[in-house]
């Protein structure tokens, strides 16, 4: 009995922050999205679904800004994961200075956002941006963009600068994957004739897969939870272009609002253990088979 | 057993998200927190390298832009004579609401804070009955002008000092030489402010500064020429304060929003709107590539000092003109300081107060400080130059206060409306649809506020 009991002596100071610190803030954060919590009054009511109502029913600003989140996140994920496979297959590769483009590459990951989003603010400007600058250089004028203030171009521009930042942390996870997988399937794979196609599409990408699914997996809940990026770049604008949910729920808290605002962290909540369950289940089937 | 694990991972790690909104009461002041230990710090510096005479460091937090310089070279004599040194923790606009109203109620407050004046801030936002000390018998208030006494005042007590410059309206500022140049006289009327902006547009300058990118600058626009809604449509406000009349059906309002975004529609503002910000307007009202911009009074002044070689007197004045407004506004809510009712030196910071509000020390706040023309107590001498008097002399005459003041809930949704109309300059909202939002956005607060008016 004694001895079964040893693992959770161990794990237990650890549970116990956990508990403390996570689950009970996160269900009472649930409790406070059903109350009347806001700036202005001592006391919270409980209100039902009243929070959920105004944002399902009455401001369709809430709506856009769920659908910019989930847009941001499947956009992201799709091309962190292709570019982070690219780089991860490029680094695996014998190039010269092998461990030199590793740094190089996975270094905007660990740049902080602030950092990122006053480099970027400047590569941006439509006057004196590097990127317009340099289109105007080379004869491209009528290729320079607001890049963060037209509503075409404004959520593309912060999803690339996301997609330039975490690139390279997807690159070390799939690097450590693709460092796992035996030469010898490779090796039978020659004597067979496969081309570097078939290798990677039987080989590769299978053995894979776990290191995919984390990827996948952190990606998910990363942009789901977009705000950093958003806020330094564009803080939603123009107008509601690039509104996602926390920016929301950053409006929602300033007016004072704190129940709408939790209302809305919890709905997100929602869509993020659906979607990340799903996502689990289907690259838990491709693992297997 | 994978799956089930990984579930847990996932639903940890999702509610983890929602435990940062459970705290969000607690976590809302990092860059506080880092003040008052550097204030601790600074603090026992100071102990131990000057002869202090009470050895006491005030904090007093602020939102950027509130505390000019001159009020910290006050702070610094005012630290010599009294060993009472000032700390100021300033925080960014965008998120000094925020900070202020965690720290309210965290009990956590600083000695001193600073705070919009006017009825909603004082009352449901600040909730100065429980967090402000009443400063009604202290001797500035006779010398403070009425009209802003009345504005930090909440149920017949003063809660705040307000030193600040009360003819620092919104009001347009334009480029003498451009106007001069093409032949244009100051407009008197809306149609008359277009004509001159196209002349400007034709002749290859951008018409209007705006910088769109701070988020709140671009909304003073619409609420900032309150007396000339009541002019056109008298009793509106009240209407509007006692829930009897909706913003959406509002005609002038409506409007007046429609005549900004067609400023906007003709391209008066210029190509970089929304990548323009307020910090640049000086150099970019300096370099003529703008003729005019929305400013206060003393922006003429801030250019000579900002920028070599350019001239105040380059610079006039006249009212924002949409719907025809020929009258001045005013604003007797401004930034203002209160004292916390947890802090253990209340009677240093009305000392401090007393020292700020004297008379030498006032005068020298308005002489050192390019912004101000003129403070908001008796007895002071106003810095006007020929240009500024010419302009009180001709607008002067009517004035009125501005929406943010004169309705509640308008204020704190003030960058919302700026969201909002960044939407309407990009097409994707109409002049009704903002009204609509600010109705939606007023009931909201309203309820939550527990108003008789919206029940």
């Amino acid at each position: 009995m004694t001895r079964r009991m040893y693992p959770f002596y161990f794990i237990a100071i650890a549970l116990a922050f956990y508990v403390v610190f996570t689950v009970v803030p996160s269900l009472m954060g649930i409790y406070l999205s059903f109350t009347d919590w806001n700036s202005y009054v001592k006391t919270i009511r409980f209100i039902g679904l009243d929070n959920y109502s105004t944002i399902f029913s009455s401001d369709e600003n809430y709506m856009h800004g769920i659908r910019n989140t989930v847009v941001f996140t499947v956009a992201t994920i799709v091309l962190k994961t292709i570019i982070g496979l690219l780089l991860a297959l490029m680094v695996n590769k014998g190039i010269r200075l092998k461990s030199f483009h590793r740094v190089i590459l996975f270094m905007p990951s660990v740049i902080p956002m602030l950092v990122v989003g006053i480099i970027f603010k400047s590569i941006y400007d439509p006057q004196y941006g590097l990127i317009n600058e340099t289109l105007r250089a080379v004869g491209l004028s009528s290729w320079t963009q607001h890049w963060l203030t037209d509503i075409q171009w404004a959520f593309k521009s912060v999803i690339a600068v996301d997609v330039w930042k975490g690139a390279g942390y997807i690159m070390v996870i799939l690097l450590a994957g693709l460092q796992a997988i035996s030469h010898s399937y490779y090796e039978a794979a020659d004597i067979d004739g496969a081309g570097v196609w078939k290798k990677l599409r039987y080989i590769t990408l299978p053995l894979l897969m776990p290191s995919l699914t984390v990827t996948t997996v952190l990606n998910l809940l990363y942009g789901l939870k977009i705000f950093d990026t958003v806020y330094v770049l564009t803080n939603g604008g123009p107008g509601y272009a690039t509104d996602v949910v926390y920016t929301q729920v950053f409006s929602q808290f300033s007016l004072g609002s704190y129940g709408v605002g939790t209302a809305l962290i919890t709905v997100l909540f929602v869509i993020m253990t659906i979607l990340g369950f799903f996502a689990i289940k289907l690259m838990s089937r491709e693992e297997q088979g | 057993m994978k799956k089930t694990m990984s579930l847990f991972l996932l639903t940890g790690l999702a509610g983890g998200l929602l435990s940062g909104c459970g705290n969000s009461g607690g976590n809302a002041s990092p860059q506080a927190s880092g003040s008052s230990a550097s204030a601790t710090s600074q603090a026992s510096e100071a102990a131990s390298t000057t002869p202090a005479k009470k050895n006491i460091t005030l904090s007093y937090l602020a939102s950027q832009d509130w505390i000019k310089d001159p009020e910290m070279k006050l702070a610094e004599k005012f630290e010599e004579q009294t060993g009472i040194h000032i700390d100021y923790q300033i925080v960014p606009s965008d998120q000094y609401s925020n900070v202020l109203k965690a720290k309210l109620a965290s009990g956590e407050a600083p000695d001193i804070f600073g705070g919009q004046s006017g009825k909603f801030d004082l009352g449901p936002l600040y909730d100065v009955e429980h967090n402000a000390v009443d400063l009604s018998n202290e001797e500035w208030v006779k010398r403070e002008d009425p009209l802003f006494i009345e504005q930090s005042s909440w149920k017949s007590k003063v809660y705040a000092l307000t030193v600040w410059d009360p003819s620092s309206s919104w009001i347009m500022v334009y480029n003498k030489p451009i106007f001069a140049e093409l032949g244009l006289s100051v407009p008197k009327s809306y149609e008359e402010f277009l004509k001159a902006c196209e002349a400007i547009k034709a002749s290859g300058v951008t018409p209007i500064y705006e910088p769109v990118s701070d988020g709140w600058h671009h909304t003073l626009w619409f609420p900032e020429i309150g007396v000339r809604y009541e002019e056109l449509d008298a009793g509106l406000a009240d209407k509007l304060i006692n829930n009897s009349e909706k913003f959406e059906n509002a005609s002038v309002l409506e409007q007046s929003l429609s005549q900004f975004s067609e400023l906007v529609q003709k391209g008066y503002f210029g190509e970089y709107a929304f990548s323009n910000t307020y910090a640049d307007t000086e150099k970019n009202m300096a370099g003529g590539k703008y003729a005019m911009t929305l400013y206060n009074i003393g922006l003429p002044a801030q250019i000579e000092q900002a920028v070599p070689g350019s001239k105040a007197s380059d610079y006039g004045f006249f009212p924002i003109p949409l719907m025809d407004n020929q009258d001045l506004n005013v604003n007797p809510a401004a930034p203002s300081k209160f004292i916390s009712t947890s802090s253990k030196h209340v009677e240093e910071a009305k000392q401090y107060f007393a020292f700020l509000t004297e008379q030498e020390n006032l005068q020298y706040l308005l002489d050192n400080e390019p912004k101000f023309t003129t403070l908001n107590f008796k007895d002071i001498t106003p810095k006007f130059n020929d240009e500024q008097k010419a302009f009180f002399d001709t607008y002067g005459k009517t004035t009125g206060t501005v929406y943010q003041t004169a309705i509640n809930y308008v204020n704190p949704q003030w960058m919302d409306i700026g969201k909002d109309m960044a939407a309407m300059m990009n097409k994707q909202m109409t002049p009704k649809d903002i009204l609509k939002n600010i109705d939606k956005r007023r009931e909201q607060q309203a309820k939550t506020a527990g108003d008789s008016n919206w029940k």
